[in-house]
């Protein structure tokens, strides 16, 4: 079947804005949106830039807006997105080129929620592994998947209007830690997320669910870190 | 170099949200509504006389009335679901449902107050 695919491009060497290209090209309807963006690359428009790698919705490097929503292009079927596309870069971080935006804000935003193991405790008697309930990793199992690809925080009304606010990839980080039974800094998070650009900024609009394409429940998480925060609680 | 972040407010509104987003957009469109509302109030009183009253017949006409009803109601029933979701996360398994029970309770209510307002409207 052919396809129109209206893609977002920008030259920063050329473009003072960014403008739109259509292309009409051939596709299977099984193909994915990664596939369709490879082929102009390769056969039509060698100049488009995007970012790719792993190619099987793991790595999280190709989040674009597919027709006006955060998607990987690597997950997205043509028969899904019907034959008239539109891609665009994700919203809310600089462009530096077509489909490719500047990810340090959004890692400078995840640094600060400590999202690492913190446990300064010695080990047990035996010197080996610190032991885990299945129950207990269950409690923070969901947020464990997050992959990083910023579909969520890109998606995020408030993260647009603030590009301070930690967003909530940032939050899901923090939820993986804080809920941890062997982690030792909850305490700790849980202050620099009650800070100005922190948690509160979450006014419950629900698009980073819709998101992210790992189907973790984002409002959840954010949702059981606020009470987390109010109660002091970790239950 | 490259373009900078800003999102401008027609492009946040382009984007393809959930029924979650459409929800939060008339959250800000109701809370802009009484504040509009109770300005002119306010300004009304303050000032008085032939410009006061010209103020006062823009919030006492019915389809202003109607406005503001629904951005009263609307930002209440809203914020209530936010409440209640917010005390009970475990609730936000069911956000989706949430918010069409929401619907459910806001549209009949909303409707009778406006068959109400129209009647008293019309009928003078």
């Amino acid at each position: 079947m052919e396809i129109t695919v209206k893609i977002f491009r920008y030259n920063p060497e050329k473009d003072k804005r960014g403008n739109y290209v259509t292309y009409k090209v051939e596709a299977d309807e099984n193909d994915r949106v990664l596939d369709v963006l490879e082929y102009i690359k390769g056969k039509v428009d060698g100049a488009l830039s995007f970012r790719r790698s792993c190619a099987h919705g793991v790595c999280g490097s190709d989040a674009m807006r597919i027709n006006g929503r955060n998607m990987l292009a690597c997950k997205t079927l043509v028969r899904d997105t019907g034959s008239n596309i539109t891609v665009e870069p994700i919203l809310g971080l600089p462009i530096q080129k077509d489909l490719i935006v500047d990810m340090e804000p959004f890692f400078d935003n995840y640094k600060k929620v400590l999202p690492y193991f913190i446990n300064d405790s010695p080990l047990p008697e035996n010197g080996r592994e610190r032991l885990q309930s299945p129950e207990e990793r269950a409690r923070f199992d969901e947020t464990t998947k997050c992959i990083l690809c910023a579909c969520c925080t890109t998606s995020c009304p408030s993260y647009w209007a603030n590009g301070e606010y930690y967003g909530p990839a940032a939050i899901v980080s923090a939820h993986r830690f804080i809920f941890d039974s062997r982690d030792e800094a909850a305490e700790q998070r849980l202050h620099v997320l009650a800070e100005t650009d922190g948690i509160a900024r979450c006014h419950t609009a629900y698009n980073c669910t819709v998101a992210c394409p790992r189907e973790i429940k984002v409002t959840k998480a954010i949702g059981e870190v606020k009470m987390a925060m109010m109660t002091g609680k970790l239950d | 170099m490259g373009l900078k972040r800003d999102v401008s407010l027609s492009t946040g509104l382009r984007y393809r949200g959930p029924a979650g987003y459409l929800t939060f957009i008339l959250h800000r469109i109701g809370g802009l509504g009484m504040g509009i509302f109770i300005t002119l109030h306010i300004l009304a009183s303050f000032v008085g006389g032939r410009f006061g009253g010209a103020i006062n017949g823009i919030y006492e006409n019915w389809a202003f009335q109607i406005f503001i009803f629904f951005c009263v109601m609307f930002h209440a029933i809203n914020g209530l679901r936010i409440t209640i979701l917010d005390l009970f996360p475990k609730l936000l398994d069911y956000q989706t449902e949430a918010i069409w029970i929401e619907w459910a309770v806001f549209i009949p209510l909303f409707g009778i107050s406006v068959f109400v307002i129209m009647q008293t409207a019309l009928g003078g």
